[in-house]
């Protein structure tokens, strides 16, 4: 959980740096596109049975060490940012940390074969 | 079983419908709520002022935006009511909701997650249309997205059953509205 937490900051951070670096436009338009995306999906997986959505990360950060170049970016600080802050929110979402509650086998188990919590029901007395 | 006594979905080691685990959810909320009763209630011109902290007139700027106007009612109104049916659909039914009523806590689920996701869209519209920061919208889209997590687990306990309810050739439709024929035919 630590990990998403950096995630969600390294996200706000995100929303604020153009104030903070006076990007220009296009700069300032990516980050705030962006940060409250990295922000979101960070703030969701806090919670164990959500905590797959950490991964939905890797798209826009995987943007971010795209965009300078892409965008055609011209200040070497803005560069310099985006890249950091994307290779950092690659590096956290595999950090999966802590999951002590059981899911039944999670949200794969509602479509997967022989799922974890048929299993169990079928172990279990009826009423 | 324990298990049935608790109310515990099978391959589970808690109950994701207690009332501990939805007040603060229906707290938030509540909150929501307010907040987004207050922002509606400038937009509909009842207040002439809107509180903003840090951002000058930004609240101004957002709240009379374009985008805010798009439907017939200001944005806000549509926050107020979307928080308050997540606050009911939070409220209603036992805490053996995810098996009792699954219909509910879906929509629920719905209403929290998808919905919840609108607000992002929201916060990113604010710089890159209106280059206007409004702190008491940023604040609600906050309490929304804090709100996804800790409801998406009953969802998943709910969703699994109906998954355990077509395994068994059970009614689904029965099974999703919580009909008294087929409660207990499936764990």
């Amino acid at each position: 959980m630590w990990a998403q937490i950096i995630n969600a900051i390294l996200g706000i951070w995100l929303m604020v740096s153009p104030a903070i670096l006076a990007s220009d436009k296009t700069v300032a338009n990516n980050d705030h596109i962006i940060g409250p995306l990295i922000a979101a999906f960070a703030v969701i997986s806090w919670w164990e049975a959500t905590r797959v959505v950490r991964l939905y990360n890797l798209l826009p950060a995987a943007w971010l060490l795209l965009a300078p170049w892409v965008l055609g970016y011209s200040d070497t600080t803005a560069i310099l940012n985006d890249m950091a802050v994307g290779l950092l929110v690659i590096i956290l979402c595999f950090v999966k940390g802590k999951v002590d509650a059981r899911f039944g086998g999670g949200w794969s188990a509602i479509w997967g074969k022989d799922p974890i919590h048929a299993q169990e029901a079928a172990r279990q007395p009826r009423v | 079983m324990m298990n049935k006594d608790e109310g515990i979905p099978p391959g589970w080691n808690y109950n994701p419908a207690t009332w501990g685990q939805r007040l603060p959810i229906i707290g938030l909320a509540a909150v929501g709520f307010g907040i987004a009763t207050y922002l509606s209630l400038y937009q509909l011109h009842v207040f002439p002022t809107i509180w903003e902290p840090f951002f000058g007139n930004g609240s101004q700027k957002v709240l009379n935006s374009g985008v805010s106007k798009l439907l017939p009612v200001p944005d806000g109104v549509l926050g107020a009511l979307g928080y308050l049916s997540d606050a009911a659909s939070g409220a209603i039914g036992g805490t053996r909701r995810w098996k009792t009523m699954p219909w509910i806590v879906i929509l629920f689920g719905l209403l929290v997650g998808p919905l919840g996701m609108i607000s992002i869209l929201l916060v990113i519209l604010q710089p890159v249309l209106y280059h206007a920061w409004c702190t008491l919208c940023l604040c609600s889209a906050a309490i929304s997205v804090i709100m996804i997590g800790p409801a998406m687990d009953e969802m998943l306990a709910s969703l699994q059953y109906m998954r355990r309810v077509k395994d068994s050739e059970v009614s689904l439709w029965k099974a999703f509205w919580g009909y008294k024929s087929v409660q207990g035919k499936v764990i």
